[in-house]
């Protein structure tokens, strides 16, 4: 059974490059929200095994989405993996993938390698 | 001729307020005749010029001059007028204007030429005093032009400081397509993979994305005196907000975007109208603050001007008349609105409300300049419905003032409609 991934992002021509690379494998499935307002309908409908959220996005943000992801019983424990433009390079961990778990947060553009190893970690 | 009328024919000679001089022509242009105020002109008494030559009394340069002169009336035989000529005289130089002509004494057969001059020191003394005047007036109004244009481009410098980071954002999103392509196409290519053509349209457009970007900051950046263009109101929206968009996005602020269609061209400046807006815009997003939905509307119209305030526009340099078709730009916010105290000071150059760091209060005056320097009125008025917030409205003629930063367009399809 493929996993399935969850992508919150409001760049529509970004989700649908992201989409072909992850679902290339054959390993995942990919559901893409463009609307981050819907993030949650979304997820509770779909049941994520992991989600990929943009950090800026109009209506709510990333961190917006994760809140109010983690007020839901059913999506409190989906792994979490933030993208982020945002340049300084203060916000990134310095080993971004080694530490799975809580907040994973990788830079965009983002390495389709790295995203992969990150998704792998965070759904153990 | 008796004795009493050359009394009289003197005494008017040294009362005339001219200066009248004879010259013997058929004796080496002696003078023969030097009134009073031709002596006061000259700063020499007819005892010592009577008998002497130009020569004798001026500078050989003068001396040569007079003499053409004298010989050019002789030879046509007609009166000749010089309006401007100068002597070096005890008291300095002096200005005069003279007529010249010849004359036969009938009774000796000399051929004499009369000459009469008019001082005229003062009058052109007070004309180059004035062109030095407006020398200097043009010189300092040029500088303040440029000091004009650093003030601008420091501020706009301050807000590309501000704009950089989502500048920085909105160029990052089409890189990361562009890596995602890369990355995808790597993995090898299947020939008749369908999401190929797809993939390619998406980093053409990653592309063209970044392109514009970059290209409209280094365009907004760039410094100019202001020069006009006929240009679509449009096009200068585009523009902009590509440089704002991400601040609108992370300020959470939803746009709404009303533009009339067929609204006429405008003579910008398109970098420093960009100035404006984004200015105006950068207000509007931060007056939104903890508003809970955050919405600026943005619309452009034509109008016609009612009930104009004949004061209104004195402060620019042409003044708007009723019924004038203008092109009418507001942005409004649903933020704080401005405190009435403060609605007087807000155009004053460093009145802020904003923390340090924040804002530095040269916005809206720079804005106004602006706009003024496109013939235009910038006000700014709380609204009046039932939201509180703020309108910014721009009225922008649609007709050329007596502005001379025009630039006639390059060629004739540019600004096609
Ligand atoms: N849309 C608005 N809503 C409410 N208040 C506003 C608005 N626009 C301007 N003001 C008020 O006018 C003041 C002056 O604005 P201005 O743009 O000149 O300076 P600033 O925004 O404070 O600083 P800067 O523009 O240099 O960053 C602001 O500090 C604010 O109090
Ligand atoms: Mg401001």
């Amino acid at each position: 059974m493929p996993k399935k991934i969850l992508l919150v992002d409001d760049e529509a021509g970004f989700t649908q490059l992201l989409k072909m690379n992850l679902e290339r494998s054959g390993s995942y499935q990919v559901r893409i929200e463009n609307d981050s307002l819907k993030a949650v309908e979304t997820a509770r409908e779909f049941g994520p095994d992991v989600i990929i959220l943009d950090v800026v996005m109009p209506g709510m943000d990333g961190g917006d989405v994760q809140a109010a992801l983690a007020d839901h019983p059913m999506l409190r424990s989906t792994p979490v993996i933030m993208l982020t433009a945002l340049v300084e390079s203060s916000e990134l961990p310095s080993d971004s993938v080694a530490q799975a778990g809580e907040n994973i947060v990788l830079p965009k553009p983002v390495d389709i390698n790295l995203l992969t190893r990150a998704i792998e970690e965070a759904i153990v | 001729m008796n004795l009493g009328n050359v009394d009289i024919i003197e005494a008017v000679m040294d009362n005339l307020p001219v200066g009248v001089f004879v010259k013997d022509a058929s004796d080496d242009f002696r003078f023969v005749v030097w009134n009073k105020k031709q002596e006061e002109i000259t700063q020499m008494s007819a005892a010592t010029a009577l008998g002497k030559t130009d020569e004798q009394l001026f500078s050989k340069e003068a001396a040569e001059l007079f003499r053409s002169i004298d010989e050019d009336v002789l030879n046509s035989g007609k009166l000749k007028k010089i309006p401007q000529e100068s002597i070096r005289t005890k008291a300095g130089k002096r200005y005069l204007r003279t007529l010249k002509l010849p004359m036969n004494d009938p009774t000796t057969g000399r051929i004499l030429l009369v000459g009469i001059s008019e001082d005229i020191t003062e009058s052109v003394e007070t004309q180059k005093e004035l062109e030095r005047l407006s020398e200097r007036f043009n010189a300092t109004s040029r500088e303040l032009q440029e000091t004009q244009n650093q003030l601008f481009q420091a501020e706009k410098l301050d807000s590309i400081g501000r704009l950089a980071a989502g500048v920085a954002h909105e160029v990052k999103n089409p890189l990361a397509m562009l890596l995602l392509g890369v990355d995808y196409l790597d993995g090898g290519i299947a020939e008749d993979d369908p999401n190929i053509p797809v993939i390619l349209k998406q980093m053409r457009e990653g592309v063209t994305r970044a392109d514009s970007i970059v290209r409209g900051l280094v365009d907004f950046s760039s410094q100019s005196a202001i020069e006009r263009k006929k240009t679509r109101i449009r096009d200068v929206f585009n523009s902009t907000l590509l440089l704002v968009k991400h601040e609108l996005v992370r300020a959470n602020v939803k746009l709404r975007l009303g533009i009339a269609d067929g609204l006429p061209s405008v003579y910008l400046d398109v970098p420093k109208f960009e100035q404006v807006l984004i200015n105006l815009i950068l207000n509007a997003i931060q007056a939104s603050g903890e508003q809970k939905k955050k919405e600026i509307t943005i619309t452009a119209q034509t109008e016609r001007l009612k009930n104009v305030d004949p004061d209104e526009g004195a402060r620019t340099l042409r003044t708007f008349r009723e019924n004038d078709l203008v092109v009418v730009v507001r942005i409004q916010d649903n933020g704080t609105g401005i405190d009435p105290d403060n609605i007087d000071k807000i155009f004053d150059p460093f009145f802020t409300t904003k923390a340090t760091g924040e804002g530095t209060g040269l916005g809206l005056s720079i804005t106004r300049k602006i706009i003024e320097l496109h013939d235009g009125k910038l006000q700014l008025k709380n609204r009046t419905d039932e939201v509180t917030g703020t309108i910014a409205e721009i009225t922008l003629p649609t007709r050329l003032g007596n502005t001379a930063n025009i630039k006639s367009p390059k060629s004739k399809t540019e600004d096609s409609d």
